[in-house]
């Protein structure tokens, strides 16, 4: 095991120092503007290291439902990664082939509201 | 580099205007993957010039992007025809090694949040909606034989043409996207009567119109021009992508889409109803979820690494959001 910081931490110090030490002292609007999105993106990295074993699982669970297949997760999270993109493939595949299971927009729905706790919680939030 | 355009500029320039042209100033705008843009200015003996010059920089991105002598003829359609565009002067094959354009430079405002939010637009944003379907439905009458090839389905219904590209583009990021399939099932399914082919702007959005505080300026951005059903250029600025932060304001967050449609459809002579502009309004959403990973894959295949971009391939999401929406809505 590494010792401290944890990789959470390590990207929480990278923001921090854009944040206090080089945003302050940009002018030119671009750079400016890039800066917050290198911000931004280890924002969402954060969110990303704390809740994407949880989430992977819960699309698992949902992708199985629909599809009918076994609903067990796997037991590393490269293997649970590979087993979330076989069964969305299959799901794409079905709807390209004109057979929708049941539920389908529901379920993806949850999904992607999932996705935009780690990607962007404020779209989620004004959105109406 | 700057030096070879200031010296090589003149020569075409005397000869689009027929008088002696000299620059003075070349200076490059950032941004912009497969083309440079150029602000310069000159004089001749009578007045000063402020031009842009649009320049190869590279390969396209996009199958469907026009080269920049396609965009410069469509540009002279559009100008010919009485819409408001910047007036272009001419194309040139060869300007320091690659092919470039010059056209005239519009003072005015084109960045969406700010047009969207800032109190000095607010007339501007009272008027614009009728402008723009006065300039969309004059972009709709031009005679396509005024116009070199372009992309797009020239026979039968748009639609199909714009699902297969879709389809071909989604296939092309070899990822699945249930999603956008579930999108792409529900177009197929409800494809409206079509409304004949017409010139389609491409990329008809807050974002790409000039506006001072009195209105619209010029609409911008020629490079996405396709043929296509009229109702496909009406519903892109609808996108939820371009409301910058008004959300409630479906049209480009400047105002609600029935008077706009209304409007439309009375200069048009067309009878769009708000079905088709909401079926439309579901295909643009596809295919901005498509463009934005694609942005994404511009970052990741290594043909232009930049953070903006990757993160755009995370905000694909937000689409997808609205996609399940609409089809709720839809449903």
């Amino acid at each position: 095991m590494q010792d401290r910081p944890s990789a959470d931490e390590l990207v929480r110090a990278v923001r921090e120092f854009l944040e206090a030490e080089i945003l302050p002292d940009l002018d030119d609007p671009r750079a400016r503007f890039r800066t917050r999105v290198a911000m931004n993106a280890l924002n969402i990295l954060e969110r990303e290291l704390e809740q994407e074993e949880t989430l992977l699982r819960e699309e698992l669970a949902r992708l199985a439902a629909l599809l009918g297949e076994d609903p067990a997760t796997p037991d590393s999270l490269e293997k649970l990664k590979a087993r979330v993109i076989e069964l969305n493939r299959d799901l794409a595949q079905s709807i390209r082939q004109g057979e929708v299971p049941e539920g389908t927009l529901e379920r993806l729905k949850q999904t992607v509201t999932d996705k935009l706790k780690v990607a962007s919680p404020r779209y989620l939030e004004r959105y109406e | 580099m700057s030096q070879n355009w200031t010296e090589e500029l003149g020569e075409p320039l005397s000869t689009f205007l027929e008088v002696p042209v000299e620059v003075e100033r070349v200076e490059l705008i950032p941004g912009g993957a497969s083309k440079d843009t150029c602000v310069v200015d000159a004089v001749t003996p009578e007045r000063e010039l402020e031009l842009l010059v649009r320049r190869a920089a590279g390969g396209t991105i996009y199958s469907d992007t026009l080269s920049l002598e396609q965009e410069c003829k469509v540009l002279q359609a559009a100008y010919k025809a009485g819409i408001k565009t910047p007036k272009p002067y001419g194309y040139l094959e060869d300007l320091a090694g690659r092919e470039a354009f010059v056209m005239e430079r519009l003072e005015g405002e084109s960045v969406g949040r700010r047009i969207v939010q800032k109190p000095e637009f607010e007339t501007t944003r009272e008027v614009l909606p009728k402008q723009l379907a006065e300039e969309l439905s004059k972009i709709h009458a031009i005679s396509l034989e005024q116009l070199p090839s372009l992309p797009g389905g020239r026979i039968g219904p748009a639609a199909d043409y714009v699902l297969s590209t879709l389809e071909r583009e989604l296939d092309a990021l070899e990822e699945p996207h249930p999603v956008i399939e579930l999108g792409l099932s529900w177009l197929r399914e409800h494809v409206p009567v079509s409304h004949g082919t017409v010139l389609n702007h491409g990329d008809f959005r807050v974002g790409n119109f000039l506006v001072d505080e009195e209105g619209l300026v010029g609409i911008l951005d020629w490079e996405f021009a396709h043929l296509g059903d009229p109702v496909e250029d009406l519903a892109w600025p609808l996108v939820r992508a371009w409301r910058f932060g008004k959300d409630h304001l479906r049209l480009g967050g400047i105002g609600e889409a029935e008077p706009y449609l209304e409007h439309y459809n009375t200069l048009a002579g067309r009878q769009v109803t708000l079905e088709e502009l909401f079926y439309w309004e579901v295909a643009g959403n596809v295919r901005w979820a498509i463009g934005s990973l694609n942005q994404a894959k511009r970052h990741l295949s290594g043909q232009e690494r930049n953070v903006e971009l990757a993160v755009i391939g995370r905000l694909a999401s937000e689409v997808e959001y609205e996609i399940l929406s609409l089809l709720e809505r839809g449903s």
